[in-house]
């Protein structure tokens, strides 16, 4: 029985603006495995990212956790200093975002960027650090390590600015890794770098990964469990394989239906309507406006995961009387 | 519900070509900046010779990835950036000297007949007006439709892509954007054009809104007969609605075929390499073989020869020192690539 | 296309707040208490100015000559305010108390709101306008143009302004022969001293908001529409006019605002070096006629001071609440 790594409950988390409250996480479940590479996927506004943020409790204002559990290798997170948390951020639980661009420091060098993080954390001497520092470069194969550590983000390329974001999140060997988006803003033959250096550095460090994205071939190719988000609560957790194969939630079904593939030419379904408007939610199952199934419970009642197959749950009221198409019947 | 399906077979077409791109050239100059004068340090090839042909009613698809040119192409063929060198003829007319020469009339007809939507929905509406006005403002620069009728036109255009009349009184920031996306569109359809061109414009839109737009711009084709040129990085969206891709590399075409014969058999192995590394939406799928090393050069000083010799798997001597011409290895396949000749 | 329409129910057709630019602009300054409380000190302002000569206690002094003599006798001279003054019964008669040559404070600083209200207006106007059309043409045409126009304003911007308008101011002065001009078609007439302080002001005033201005112009003009306008076959003009200077337009009301506050301070500071007109009483006018007997007769100073402090501070409160509220980005 692989132990749990992290496990979240009930998470809510909402955002008090002057629009309204905005209800960006809303009583979110899962757990991940050690070990495990976890694929979050969701449209935007379907609080992948604040969820990532949750666990990490640096969701910025006016966003606040309001309720729900998160339990990191069985200690409650929500129940820690925010001294202990910072000793857990970035040494135990780190993330890399999707613009590196932003989330690099622009007057620091390299360098000083990462041995920042080292040191903040542990207690060796500069020179120790910068050893460390030139070996972690070259782990993330960024050319010239030594040399180019000393150049200043700018003089990066995308590509190489978001190795040394991966490297400045593993730098301390942390045990679970988000990565929200880390692709998206990348080129076509750069993403597969680095998607491929991500799953290497998985197998080296050892580490659980959580990949936040909406790419569905992303999904395909770095996890092997996935989780479906959609306008702030989970729709259905599969494997994978089975998620592709057998979706039971009809915005999976949808979702898989929409996107082309490059293999081959198939028909493309179209999801009528817009991601709703967090402040005032549809009620009852958030998807039901779109859903070709909906029935009156549906708007009416909030579906619960239920596990309905041995590791695969859904949320939905009516999976049993519907029968969906896998990606291999389009 | 209906469900709406986007045809994936698109039938073959025998009209004569619409737009020809000759030896299209476009440098840009780096300047370094004096007290009172810039001196010119470097030149930036952006694009470097292509020529290219788009049939009446296709939907002409361009790739590659970021610094390849085909935004700078979009927009010379538009004539919104002066090229270095080179024609583009519409239908026969040569765009250029038109739009150096002729008449404001005649200017403004030209425009009319070509059109483009961008990639951000957000930026390309002018957020102080509303969707009616934004619509309408063709129709003022144009003249094409008297006052009485635009309120007609505008709900016309607006039932075209899918909007209600209602949307007409509201402003840019209240839709989301997919929506916003089809504003432009309709602003773009309200000169009545012939040639739309499309620069990435489902880009930043949400997965589940993409297939909306695509098969909004596949209807359009069929029922207003518009031509396409389909610009993305996004190579599964291209296959989809393209009947012929090119790909361009460091400012020039590496290969040009139909498009599935271009995906099932690329022979460039920039091209290859491109089609590998993009992720399939299947777990079952089988992953990538060719992992392509280093990073995206820099067209202000492209590498000699071929200009992907530095990244290629198969280079060879001759790659460094000749640069390879796009000929025809297959019937209407082209390729510029030393290895097929 | 039946699906594609799906997808907002007709229901949501019924009456919603206008989202149009100013609308939400109003309600968001709304809730800036400080904006509203500089709005409500502007109106206050600009009501005394105009109606005040109907509310003061005591006339306005004649225009022509200095210190012509006054209403009440000698003996009401150097009066405290009376609310202070033991000796004086009717505590409201003398309420910002009387200066050395015995006119009344109070009514004083109403009379001289309306050249505070013109000193600000008309500067502003002139600033804004160069301003806008050197900021436009040097932003829209770039280049040569732009350098030429660009370093220009930076000569009149490098050179130490005060020091300059005061010797302008002063030459100018000197030349003027007669107290008032008159406009032609309206004969209105208009106190020359005055008008040459402020079109000095101006002179020295616009380089700044130049730049600005030009900044904020190449800001829009980089944004998307404009490529899809220029696109669509809209001409320079149109594009400059309908799109990229109404987007322009909440920077320019928030720097005039501010502008305004400057322009008043400037010509206080001007009048106070003794540099202005000495036939138009303005609040800085006051202040220089009185400065000297400071040390006794404080209520002199101090009152047209205040009166200074409040205006300036009210119009920059506005001009705060203004940006807050006119911030172009309309979220998304």
């Amino acid at each position: 029985m692989t132990e749990t790594t992290l496990n979240i409950e009930g998470l809510k988390t909402y955002f008090f603006t002057e629009a309204g409250i905005v209800k960006a996480v809303d009583g979110i479940s899962f757990n991940l495995k050690k070990g495990e590479s976890l694929g979050l996927v969701g449209e935007s506004g379907s609080g992948k990212t604040v969820t990532a943020l949750s666990v990490l409790r640096i969701v910025p204002k006016p966003g606040r956790i309001i309720d729900g559990k998160v339990e990191f290798n069985g200690d409650d997170l929500f129940k820690k200093t925010e001294k202990e948390m910072r000793r857990i951020r970035g040494s135990e639980i780190a993330i890399i975002f999707q613009d590196p661009s932003s989330s690099l420091n622009p007057v620091y060098n390299v360098e000083t960027q990462l041995r920042d993080v080292i040191i903040a954390h542990q207690n060796i001497p500069k020179k120790e650090a910068r050893k460390k520092l030139i070996e972690l470069l070259e782990t993330v194969e960024l050319p010239d390590a030594e040399t180019r550590m000393r150049e200043y983000p700018h003089q990066f390329s995308g590509g190489m600015k978001q190795r040394v974001a991966i490297a400045r999140a593993l730098a301390l060997e942390p045990t679970l890794l988000f990565a929200d988006e880390p692709t998206t803003n990348l080129d076509v033959t750069i993403q597969a770098q680095v998607l491929d250096l991500l799953n290497d550095l998985k197998k080296r460090f050892g580490m659980s990964l959580v990949m936040i994205t909406h790419d569905m071939g992303i999904i395909a190719k770095m996890t092997t469990r996935v989780v479906v988000l959609y306008a702030g609560r989970v729709c259905e957790i599969a494997k994978t394989y089975d998620l592709f194969e057998r979706p039971r939630h009809p915005y999976t079904e949808a979702l898989l239906a929409a996107v082309p593939r490059l293999d081959r030419r198939k028909t493309l379904r179209v999801i009528p309507g817009n991601i709703p408007n967090l402040i005032e939610p549809p009620t009852g199952c958030r998807f039901h406006p779109r859903c070709n199934y909906a029935t009156q419970t549906c708007k009416e009642d909030i579906p619960v995961l239920e596990e309905i197959e041995p590791e695969h749950f859904v949320a939905c009221h009516e999976w049993r009387n519907i029968s969906l198409k896998g990606e291999r019947s389009h | 519900m209906a469900k709406h399906q986007l045809k994936g077979r698109k039938k073959p077409l025998t009209s004569r070509d619409l737009i020809e791109v000759k030896d299209l050239v476009k440098y840009f100059p780096i300047y370094s900046r004096g007290v009172l004068l810039k001196k010119q340090v470097g030149i930036v090839h952006a694009v470097d010779n292509i020529d290219f042909n788009i049939k009446r009613k296709e939907t002409f698809g361009l790739v590659g990835e970021s610094g390849c040119g085909k935004t700078t192409t979009a927009r010379l063929i538009l004539n919104l950036i002066d090229p270095t060198s080179g024609e583009v003829f519409f239908d026969g007319e040569n765009i250029f000297e038109k739009f150096q020469s002729a008449n404001k009339e005649e200017k403004l007809k030209l425009r009319r007949k070509m059109q483009l939507i961008f990639q951000n929905p957000y930026g390309s509406l002018d957020p102080r007006m509303t969707v009616f006005d934004i619509i309408s403002e063709p129709f003022i620069i144009h003249k094409h439709i008297p006052k009485s009728q635009w309120k007609e036109k505008v709900y016309e255009l607006l039932e075209l892509v899918g909007l209600e009349e209602y949307h007409a009184e509201r402003y840019p920031h209240e839709f989301s954007g997919g929506q916003r996306q089809r504003i432009c569109i309709a602003r773009a359809l309200a000169v009545e054009p012939e040639f739309l061109i499309a620069d990435e414009p489902v880009s930043s839109l949400d997965v589940s809104i993409r297939a909306q737009i695509l098969n909004l711009l596949g209807e359009l084709q069929e029922r207003v007969g518009l031509t396409y040129l389909y610009i993305s990085h996004d190579l599964s969206s291209v296959r989809q609605i393209s009947h012929r891709v090119a790909v361009m590399y460091l400012g020039e075409i590496v290969e040009l075929a139909d498009t599935d014969e271009l995906f099932k058999e690329p022979l460039h192995p920039y091209t290859t390499a491109l089609v590998q590394a993009v992720p399939i939406p299947d777990p079952k799928a089988k992953s990538m073989k060719i992992i392509l090393p280093g990073e995206v050069p820099s067209p202000i000083n492209p590498p000699s020869g071929c200009r992907f010799h530095p990244r290629c798997p198969q280079a060879k001597p001759i790659c460094r020192e000749k640069k390879p011409e796009l000929l025809l290895a297959k019937p209407k396949h082209t390729v510029a690539c030393h290895l097929d000749s | 296309m039946a699906s594609n329409k799906k997808e907002e129910k007709p229901k949501e057709k019924p009456k919603r707040r206008s989202a149009g630019q100013w609308a939400v602009a109003w309600r968001r300054f709304q809730r800036n208490k400080a904006g509203v409380f500089g709005l409500i000190i502007v109106m206050a302002v600009f009501f005394v100015g105009i109606f005040g000569s109907f509310f003061a206690p005591y006339p306005a002094r004649p225009d022509t000559g200095a210190y012509a003599p006054f209403y009440e006798k000698p003996s009401q001279v150097r009066k405290p305010p009376s609310w202070l003054d033991p000796e004086q019964p009717n505590k409201w008669k003398y309420l910002f108390g009387t200066t050395p040559i015995g006119t009344d404070v109070f009514s004083d600083v109403i009379h001289g709101t309306k050249y505070t209200i013109y000193v600000g207006l008309v500067v502003t106007i002139i600033t804004m306008a160069l301003s806008i059309v050197v900021g436009a043409i040097a932003g829209f045409y770039g280049r040569w143009v732009d350098n030429l126009l660009m370093r220009t304003a930076e000569v009149f911007l490098v050179f130490p302004s005060l020091l300059f308008i005061l010797v302008f101011v002063r030459i100018f002065t000197l030349t003027v022969g007669e107290p008032f001009w008159t406009i032609p078609i309206v004969n209105v007439q208009i106190p020359a001293g005055l008008t040459i302080v402020i079109l000095i002001l101006a002179l020295f005033n616009w380089a700044s908001n130049a730049r600005m201005i030009r900044g904020e112009f190449l800001r829009v003009r980089e944004l998307e529409f404009i490529e899809a306008e220029r696109a669509l076959g809209a001409s320079n003009i149109r594009i400059i006019f309908r799109h990229i200077l109404p987007n322009l337009l909440s920077s320019v009301i928030v720097v005039s605002t501010l502008t305004i506050a400057y322009a008043i301070l400037l010509e206080a500071a001007v009048s106070f070096l003794g540099f202005g007109d000495v036939n138009t009483i303005t609040w800085g006018q006051i202040l220089q006629e009185n400065f000297s007997e400071m040390r006794t007769v404080w209520w002199a100073e101090i009152f047209p001071g205040i009166a200074i402090l409040l205006t300036v501070f009210g119009f920059n409160l506005l001009g705060d609440g203004l940006s807050d509220a006119l911030n172009p980005r309309l979220r998304e």
